[in-house]
């Protein structure tokens, strides 16, 4: 009984070996846009892993841009910059910020805070806003001070008229903004709860406001890769909520994405887009991330199932009644580059033809190798759609052997010259690319 | 059974020779001989970490199961801290099975037990890893299908006890020599 039990259970190892040499990984062009090519789901032993310890810049090295463009550390020294925001007169809210401590329950959660350590991403993030200030606009701000201080894992801002609001991770606080001061000491009022603790898996609340600003649309990431932690954990999460701006009253907007980390409206049509990170270990190539229009009532699939109607096995029990009406999203990135911000080109002062559709950054990858993400991409559009592949705009946060990362962009805004700003959050650093020559001020 | 086929444990107790029934060769064969010095013999340590490890991976057949027909992820959450305590424990018999053979408080090892626990421990570790994945796939259907196969290799040959120590009985005991 023993041996064939041992026969057996090396056959069953050789064939999950077999079956783990033998996947043959499709380059990211291939899921680039509303049709990706997905290949069959796996469930592993072992995951795919590639993890590039986060080390930094050296003194005096920096990203690298398209000829045309330049690109100089605007302000560094910060304790984990994650989202960059562009007041009206100019001055630049820098959000330092990191997740909550997250609990100990099974014992991969162990294994996975000592892989995120080794990628740089569980440095204590400074819980507060610094204002930095170019009068110049030579890309060198000559002040920086404390803007606000003891947030609670913050991540998106946005100002409507004089209300600056700053969606911490349990919460949106609104703080009264008068032009040009540099500190707010008040505390300011919630204006709502946000999903929580105590797992709190995906922390970060994005947050935009409706072109008229009478509404706040706030990305609540998932509790879960997939609903490990219990699908009662999920109530309210891996959606966009609405929220009245005047009497905090919320609604979910839409539902079944699992993590969308930037929010933003397209300047032409209006309408709201985000991007979404999708659900990790059953494939390099799986689950493509991804950029959509985001419609009110919609429902995208997680955790049942990813573009449109493709089964996950893992969520049960299932519901082919939220399958049937998944949507599927309108623009695949290509999987695991973990897009956190976006920002559209309204503002953008940089050569011509990147003056008409959205900058996204990629965070990149651990769930594949080969690696994919750690850049910042420019995805052209039409008539307020995608019109074309992903084109790399900022690259070079990787060593060139790829095994060390020495920086991971996250947020991203204009300047007031329109310059594109990008959060580094291994760097510690603020970068500015803008145009070679002088700028030529925001296009219409 | 027990009778004829007495453990190595037990041996001595029954044995009308205490001589004859010593496991241990040389200098620890004469203190053996006193009788009174018998009951003082360091006796085996690694069985009771094997045993102990051993209920922690048949239990998890128990809460697999619990997992599959609730669905509430907790069990599988048992399940898991199941699988790494009893792998943890295995570790430790491992040493103390190295201990005891250096130490000659195990005359001989049964090859075949040696490998069916080593077979389990191995499983084991495959099935900690498919417990590993998320939700669902954690337990169902490999996860459960594991837990199960070692349950059944751990309760037979657990079921005369967890020394991974040849058998003695009085005919065959001079073997030992």
């Amino acid at each position: 009984m023993i041996k064939s039990t041992f026969r057996a259970g090396s056959a069953i190892a050789v064939l999950l070996v077999v079956a783990a040499c033998s996947q043959k990984i499709a380059p990211p062009s291939t899921q680039y846009g509303a049709n990706p090519v997905l290949p069959k789901p796996h469930q592993y032993l072992l995951p795919p892993m590639q993890v590039p310890p986060g080390v930094g810049w050296k003194q005096g090295t920096t990203p690298a841009v398209p000829v045309g463009f330049k690109i100089q550390a605007f302000a560094s020294g910060f304790e984990h910059p994650r989202m960059v925001y562009a007041l009206p007169n100019g001055d630049v809210l820098v959000v330092e910020t990191n997740g909550p401590a997250a609990p100990l329950y099974r014992p991969k959660d162990y294994i996975e805070d000592k892989v995120k350590a080794l990628a740089g991403s569980d440095a204590p993030g400074g819980n507060r806003i610094t204002l930095l200030r170019d009068t110049r606009g030579d890309g060198v701000p000559e002040v920086r001070t404390v803007f606000i201080d003891h947030l609670n894992s913050p991540f998106g801002v946005v100002l409507v008229g004089n209300d600056l609001y700053v969606a911490d991770t349990d919460a949106i606080v609104r703080f009264p903004y008068v032009p040009g001061e540099t500190r707010i000491t008040s505390p300011g009022v919630k204006l709502t709860d946000l999903p929580a603790g105590p797992i709190d898996h995906h922390w970060t609340k994005s947050l935009t406001a409706s072109p008229d600003g009478s509404k706040l649309y706030v990305g609540v990431g998932s509790n879960s890769n997939i609903t490990e932690n219990g699908i009662a954990a999920e109530a309210d999460r891996a959606a966009i909520w609405e929220v009245d701006r005047r009497t905090g009253l919320k609604r979910i907007y839409a539902s079944g994405l699992r993590n969308p980390t930037g929010v933003a409206f397209e300047p032409k049509t209006g309408k709201l887009w985000a991007v979404v990170n999708e659900r990790d270990e059953i494939g390099p190539n799986l689950v493509p991330d991804y950029l959509t229009s985001v419609r009110d009532g919609g429902f995208y699939g997680w955790p049942y199932s990813y573009f449109g109607q493709h089964v996950d096995v893992r969520a049960e029990p299932q519901r082919p009644d939220l399958v049937a009406k998944a949507i599927s999203p309108d623009y695949a990135l290509s999987s695991h580059v973990a897009p956190l911000g976006m920002v559209f080109t309204q503002d953008c002062s940089l050569p011509v033809r990147y003056r008409s559709g959205v900058f996204i950054s990629e965070h990149g990858s651990w769930d594949r190798s080969p690696l994919n993400g750690y850049k910042v991409v420019y995805v052209p559009f039409q008539n307020g759609r995608p019109s074309g592949p992903p084109q790399d705009v900022v690259t070079g946060f990787l060593t060139r052997d790829q095994t060390k990362s020495l920086g991971r962009p996250v947020g991203l805004a204009f300047d007031r010259t329109g310059a594109l700003l990008i959060a580094d959050d291994v760097g510690n650093t603020v970068w500015r690319v803008s145009a070679a020559t002088a700028p030529t001020g925001p296009a219409s | 059974m027990d009778r004829f086929f007495p453990t190595d444990d037990i041996v001595a107790e029954r044995s009308q020779n205490p001589t004859q029934g010593s496991p241990f060769p040389g200098r620890r064969h004469e203190i053996w001989a006193f009788s009174r010095l018998r009951l003082r013999l360091p006796r085996p340590l690694h069985p009771r970490l094997i045993g102990a490890g051993a209920t922690l991976l048949v239990a998890v057949v128990a809460t697999d199961l619990a997992y599959s027909k609730s669905l509430l992820v907790q069990w599988e959450n048992f399940s898991i801290w199941l699988l790494t305590g009893g792998l943890l424990l295995a570790m430790l018999a491992g040493i103390a099975l190295a201990l005891d053979l250096a130490l000659h408080r195990v005359p001989r090892i049964d090859w075949m037990r040696f490998l069916g626990f080593a077979l389990a421990v191995l499983l084991s570790v495959l099935n900690a890893l498919v417990h590993s994945r998320d939700a669902y796939t954690a337990v169902a259907p490999q996860g459960l299908e594991l837990s199960v196969i070692v349950a059944a290799i751990l309760v037979t040959l657990g079921w005369r006890g967890w020394s991974v120590g040849a058998r003695l009985h009085p005919f065959n005991a001079q073997e030992i020599q």
